[in-house]
């Protein structure tokens, strides 16, 4: 919050050297092996790793003696650090735009920080077919929202099957008194209708983009004539279709899985990631051979009747199956299970026997990939953005705890800062409190309000 | 015997009975208030003066002013006058149940709540209107409402508000999400057409929705919505211009009033209480290209830096915030909330020194008067008296482009002065009178405040109100 | 090795099933009996089904099968203090749930009736290691399908997660009354700065002391009641002729200390409540779902009264509080001195038990209470210590063999037996793996 600027960005401006070097620790690249060694950073890159690195003078050497480095950790799915989540009273919301209510306050961004978390994918609910478009930010904290905000990565829109945006369509999902009125119920209500919603979808804008087409086309023979009405609904939904603009697509049963893939094989949709996706090992191979991805959760299940089937190993079916699989958190409310995604990366070592590199790919790489943002991100390679953690033990333990984090280079998390803050917290808290209670006694005679 | 009279006998005659006639009926009434202290606000004081008034409009100022005979005196000994005070984002001369609208319920008059004033009550048992299903059901858009077409004369807040110092108000409607235009009025007149000064200060848009239900349901599907709404004027503008231009092959566009309000807006009213949500709308108003002033601003505190560069007027929301009555006692506020109590009532001062230009509102607040007196709370706090009145008077006038008529004691401009014994800030002034185009008003007693609500801040009587 | 292991696991199983007497010897393990330090090339001999000796250089009695552990490591098996397990199948719909019955007082409910030895939870939740569940018959958070919950929800029992039916689950039926002391529900009308603009919208909220008054009718509700329930309690014991009133007949165990009260109390006030209502009424109580305890958290350990911890996997309840909050609440009850358990107090997570507890170890929890917190501790809360809780001689031999940790995300449990019988560790999850990889 940038009220906590002040004490934050007075121990940042410590830390702006020009070049940093993270020395001696274990170093886990995801992509390139794991061994003890060093990095380097400039300019907000990773310039130099490996076993040995040339260390310049009057580099900030952080000691990483006996601690663990891994790259930034990346949520494809979080819903966090929004002042509103989701625009459920139409089935297609494509219109709205999550990134504008990006709230760079919002705490959970400093606590997804301080769990590890470097880049999120903040989404749109799942009360539509067809939902809104998402925002891919870093948690660069103490930036407004502009400065948030991932700008390289492409956008994307969200969608979502199965009982969420079928619930209002029906009279038994509507939980709100008084809105239980026929009138009020929205279509569809079966997940015949949720396939309908979205052909019918893509199928207005194919027409809306030979509309425009044909508009253009007049106009260069010198033809005047009205422009079409532009259609804000339809307009990132074009996007898709030409590949603009990615699809998050969330879901659980197979059947369900196997339609959406269908259509998208009809309207030759690329760039999809399929999300919670529970049921997916049952159609990994169908997944797998389209190249869409795959993000869910490590072990939720039972708590709707279509989780009924889910199962922990999900993760390690799909990827064994070839399919490239990340693991996220759905946090919504606060930033939970986002801090602990290193714990859940490690439940795929459990439940499937994967190794070390592919459970943290899930949490690193993998998910970089589907945001196509690897870019720059999700492993320990030169060339990318230096988004690192250093955690004190193996970063697959549960006995594991972060202790610093780099975004961009520049540290944002240090714990023993964040520890020796508290008291001044306090301190200044209670300074403020007695403040407000002199003000308000002295403005009391005159006042005459009962306070 | 035949007596010829001179000319210039008759003309002399004729002289003195001229000047024993009534004047006639287009007559030129003289006002004076002599000897009195002015704060004209577009110069320097003038300690001790004369403003004359003619026909509602101020004639002269200064130290030396030519009073006709026929001018009616007031000895301004010991007075100060002021230009009259301006609320800048107001409810006063409007109907109450148009304006409270928004009681019932953030989604839209569904819910009904268990106590209720009984005027919101008569709001909230609207007719079922059908469920909006997307932006072409014009949710909540009342763009072709105009505030002007609502004035009421006989609002009896608009004497609190007089007696408080105020003669001006820009009235918004306050229903639904695009509201409809504003006015600004003068808080007196025999007619609500004599009240109105300017018919168009604005277009009042709101982000919770209210006056109806489904789309869109969030701030953000309400951004959209406006988004294409203003797209689809655009549109229309367009297709009316194609049409004009070509009535046999253009099938002729449809009139839609709702986006003839759209076209007719000189500048839109976003919300905007924090950073964050200003950001939100600065981009908002460049998308909407459509010059923005944002209201309910409370950190205004921080955001001056970024209002000046954008160039963007705001009307400050002037309830600082306290700690609730009814508080948990072991609730502890955050760091946040503590930071905002103590700076909000800094941020005139913040915004006077960024060289933003600002206006206040008596949005919230019980009385007219808790204008005046949070605007002191932060003069204890740092501001400038001088940049406080600018704030109720000439840049008020500015944000909605009346600065040639209203907001300063100079010649040329509308009658609308309050006339003070001390200084307009200080708790033991009372204002002894205000002019209203010309028309002096005394002030009346105060009105019975409504018995507080349970958990609302009951307004306490016996404030010290003067007669 | 590890094939043989197997066979030899699942003949054992089959044996189980035959009913056979269930004694084994398990061989050259890393043994960790919780009570003491870990045991390097141990075993452990069970003899009908309880632990008849544990240490290194143990020989078999008789004909036992002979369990080869080497390189694996063998622990008590763990304990959920608080979940609706069998009681609760899909949160979302209420057909399947048993929480939360209507009404404020019922303390005759009994939640061990109603667990279904069938629901799928049961084999996926011991397949992580965890052999007994205090079933609780009150609503639990987050479950959209309960109902309302009231004052006292029921008796909660301790079930062992393996039997044919409930009755074969059982441990202890009464182990617990479960109480939610009540909370002070102050709501808002609108949100704050809508609130402002719009006094009708705050007129519609419930004052602070409102809210107050309302909690405050509820203590006097429940102080009534058990005044009423001691009333029935002296007359009967009076041999008056009352009408049988099942509900303060439930009520009597309580009252004469046999049976503790299980008081969920998560904030400082209402523990304060609670702990001057326990006083008052000389009443044997445990605190649960404790969150908050701030100034209270002396007086807690002052009287001993044991806690029973929920999950530490939330976020913090304040804006300003400490990003770890949640974590180091367990090392603050136990440097207080306050004995506590750990209760899933959910189906959907209860195989993660053990990570609530091993989530405070980095956070300042040594980790041999974070052990004891799933096993010795929780058997000591409810009163089965004396059989179960830890690996020492007489106890009964709920054992859980694993390849590392069973507090680390990685481990294995390879092997479980409850009361000396194996159990399958099979379950939907490990049948739709294996089915699905299969899948050409």
């Amino acid at each position: 919050m940038r009220l906590l600027i002040p004490l934050l960005v007075l121990s940042a401006a410590l830390f702006a050297a020009d070049v940093t070097v993270i020395q001696n620790g274990t170093i886990h690249t995801v992509t390139k092996g794991t061994f003890k060694g060093s990095i380097v950073i400039r300019d907000g890159k990773i310039a130099e790793v490996g076993e040995k690195v040339m260390t310049p003078a009057g580099a900030r050497v952080v000691d990483a003696t006996g601690k663990h480095v891994i790259p930034g950790i990346i949520d494809a799915h979080t819903h966090i650090a929004l002042d509103s989540i989701n625009e459920s009273s139409v089935s297609v919301s494509s219109m709205v735009s999550v990134e504008e209510m990006l709230n760079p306050e919002s705490i959970s961004i400093y606590r997804a920080l301080a769990g590890g978390v470097t880049v999120c994918n903040s989404m749109h609910g799942s009360a539509n077919a067809i939902g809104g478009q998402n925002v891919v930010f870093k948690m660069r904290w103490g930036a407004d929202a502009r400065g948030l905000v991932f700008d390289k990565a492409k956008p994307s829109i969200k969608m979502a099957l199965g009982e969420n945006p079928k619930r209002q369509g029906s009279p038994q999902g509507l939980q709100i008194p008084g809105l239980q009125s026929p009138q009020n119920l929205r279509y569809p209500g079966t997940r015949l209708g949720v396939e309908d919603v979205i052909r019918d979808a893509f199928t207005r804008a194919r027409a809306y983009q030979r509309e425009w087409k044909d508009y253009e086309a007049r106009k260069a023979r010198g033809e005047k004539a009205l422009p079409p009405r532009r259609d804000l609904e339809l307009e990132p939904l074009v996007e898709v279709l030409e590949g603009k603009r990615l699809v998050h697509a969330h879901c659980y049963r197979a059947d369900e899985i196997l339609m959406l893939l269908r259509v998208f094989d009809d309207f030759n949709i690329k760039g999809v990631t399929f999300q919670h996706v529970l049921e997916g090992y049952k159609v990994a191979r169908e997944i797998a051979e389209r190249g869409h991805g795959a993000s869910t959760f490590s072990d939720w299940w039972s708590y709707k009747v279509e989780a009924y089937d889910a199962i922990p190993y999900n993760a390690a079916i799909m990827h064994r199956k070839g399919v490239l699989v990340s693991l996220n958190s759905d946090d919504a409310g606060g930033a939970e299970l986002m801090r602990r995604l290193n714990t859940e990366a490690a439940k795929v070592m459990k439940y499937g026997g994967l190794s070390e590199d592919e459970a943290l790919a899930m949490v690193t790489i993998n998910p970089a990939k589907q945001l196509q943002i690897d870019q720059w991100v999700g492993s320990i390679e030169a060339g990318k953005d230096a988004d690192l953690v250093i955690y004190d033990k193996h970063p697959l333990s549960i006995y594991a705890k972060v202790e610093k984090v780099f975004i961009d280079g520049r540290q944002y998390f240090d714990r023993d800062e964040d520890m020796s803050r508290r008291p001044k917290l306090e301190a200044e808290k209670e300074g403020l409190r007695r403040k407000l209670q002199d003000q308000q006694k002295q403005a009391m005679p005159q006042n005459r309000r009962p306070s | 015997m035949r007596k010829k009279f001179p000319a210039t006998m008759l003309a002399a005659l004729a002289a003195v009975l001229l000047a024993w006639l009534p004047a006639p009926a287009e007559s030129v009434s003289w006002t004076a208030i002599r000897d009195a202290r002015i704060v004209p606000v577009n110069g320097p004081v003038i300690e001790k003066g004369t403003v004359l008034l003619r026909n509602g409009v101020i004639a002269a100022v200064g130290a030396q002013v030519d009073v006709p005979a026929s001018a009616w005196v007031i000895d301004g000994t010991g007075l100060t006058v002021y230009p009259g005070l301006i609320d800048a984002m107001s409810t006063w001369g409007l109907p109450q149940t148009a304006a409270a609208a928004q009681t019932a319920s953030a989604r839209g008059g569904q819910q009904q709540p268990q106590q209720q004033p009984p005027q919101q009550q008569a709001q909230a048992q609207q007719p079922a209107q059908a469920r909006s299903r997307g932006p072409l059901d014009r949710p909540g858009t009342f763009s072709w409402v105009k505030a002007a077409d609502l004035v009421q004369p006989g609002d009896a807040r608009l004497g609190q508000a007089r007696n408080a110092g105020f003669t001006t108000a820009a009235a918004f409607p306050r229903q639904g999400i695009v509201a409809g235009h504003g006015a600004v009025i003068n808080l007196g007149g025999k007619t609500a057409g004599e009240m109105v000064v300017a018919p168009d200060a604005g277009l009042y848009l709101a982000l919770r929705p209210s006056g109806y239900t489904g789309f869109p349901s969030t701030p953000m599907g309400i951004m959209a919505y406006f988004r294409q709404l203003w797209l689809d004027a655009e549109h229309y503008r367009q297709a009316l211009a194609l049409y004009a231009a070509d009535p046999v092959n253009i099938p002729r566009p449809p009139y839609d009033r709702a986006l003839e309000g759209i076209l007719g807006a000189k500048r839109v009213l976003l919300p905007a209480a924090d950073p964050v949500q200003m950001e939100r709308m600065l981009k908002l108003a460049a998308d909407l290209k459509t010059p923005a002033v944002l209201y309910g601003v409370v950190r205004g505190y921080e955001m001056a830096e970024r209002l000046k560069q954008s160039g963007t007027p705001v009307i400050l929301n002037v309830r600082w915030p306290t700690r609730e009555r009814d508080a948990d006692p072991e609730q502890r506020e955050s760091y946040r909330e503590l930071r905002i109590r103590d700076l909000a009532p800094t941020s005139p001062a913040a915004l006077a020194a960024a060289g933003v230009k600002f206006a206040v509102s008596s949005d919230g607040l019980e009385t007219p008067r808790a204008v005046l007196r949070a605007l002191k709370q932060s003069i204890d706090r740092g501001l400038k008296r001088e940049d406080a009145l600018r704030a109720l008077t000439l840049s008020a006038a500015e944000i909605f482009g009346v600065a040639d008529r209203l907001g300063s004691v100079e010649r040329g401009k509308i009658a609308n002065l309050v006339v003070a014994d001390g200084d307009l800030f200080d708790e033991k002034t009372r204002i002894r009178m205000v002019f209203i185009d010309g028309v002096r008003y005394l002030p009346e007693p105060e009105l019975p405040q409504t018995p507080p609500g349970p958990g609302g801040r009951g307004p306490t009587s016996g404030e010290g109100e003067e007669q | 090795m590890r094939t043989i292991r197997c066979l030899v696991f699942a003949a054992l199983c089959l044996a189980a099933r035959a009913g056979e007497n269930n004694s084994f010897l398990l061989r050259n393990a890393t043994v960790h009996p919780v009570s003491g330090p870990a045991i390097e090339n141990a075993s452990v001999l069970v003899i009908d089904g309880r632990i008849a000796e544990v240490g290194p250089k143990v020989a078999p009695r008789g004909k036992v099968k002979i369990i080869e552990a080497r390189g694996l490591h063998v622990y008590p098996g763990m304990i959920d203090s608080g979940s609706p397990i069998g009681l609760a199948e899909i949160a979302s719909v209420r057909e399947t749930v048993d929480t939360g019955e209507l009404g404020d007082f019922n303390p005759q409910l009994r939640a061990l009736i109603a667990v279904n030895p069938s629901s799928e939870h049961i084999p996926v939740v011991r397949a992580n290691g965890i052999t007994t569940v205090l079933a609780t018959p009150g609503t639990t958070a987050g479950a959209r399908g309960s109902a309302t919950s009231g004052l006292i929800a029921g008796q909660a029992s301790l079930v062992h997660l393996d039997g044919w039916t409930w009755e074969e689950m059982e441990i202890r039926r009464s182990a617990a009354m479960q109480m939610t002391w009540p909370v002070i529900q102050s709501g808002r009308g609108g949100p704050p700065d809508l609130e402002s603009l719009l006094p009708g919208l705050a007129a519609r909220r419930t004052t602070f002391a409102e809210a107050r008054r309302n909690q405050q009718m509820q203590v006097r509700k429940i102080q009534d009641f058990f005044d009423a329930a001691r009333r029935y309690q002296k007359a009967k014991a009076a041999g008056e002729a009352i009408p049988p009133d099942l509900r303060y007949e439930a009520m009597i165990p309580v009252l004469e200390g046999k049976v503790p009260l299980m008081i969920t109390a998560s904030r400082e006030r209402e523990i304060r409540e609670a702990l001057e209502f326990a006083a008052r009424e000389k009443l044997r109580i445990v605190l649960a779902g404790v969150r908050q305890p701030g100034k209270a958290l002396d007086e807690i350990a002052r009287r001993n009264i044991p806690v029973v911890l929920g999950t530490t996997f939330v976020t913090p309840l304040e804006e300003d509080d400490p990003y770890d909050e949640p974590f180091t609440l367990p090392a603050q009850l136990h440097k207080a001195g306050v004995k506590f358990c750990f209760a899933s107090f959910g189906v959907q997570f209860a195989r993660n038990l053990p990570y609530q507890a091993a989530q405070a170890v980095p956070f300042g929890l040594p980790y041999d209470e974070a052990l004891k917190s799933v096993t010795l501790n929780a058997a000591q809360v409810w009163g089965i210590d004396s059989e179960y809780g830890s690996i020492e001689k007489g106890k009964f031999a709920d054992l859980i063999v694993t390849d590392g940790d069973p507090l680390e995300i990685r481990t294995q449990v390879k092997m479980m037996f409850i009361k000396g019988a194996p159990v399958d560790l099979e379950s939907k999850h490990t049948r739709l793996y294996k089915r699905y990889m299969a899948r050409p």
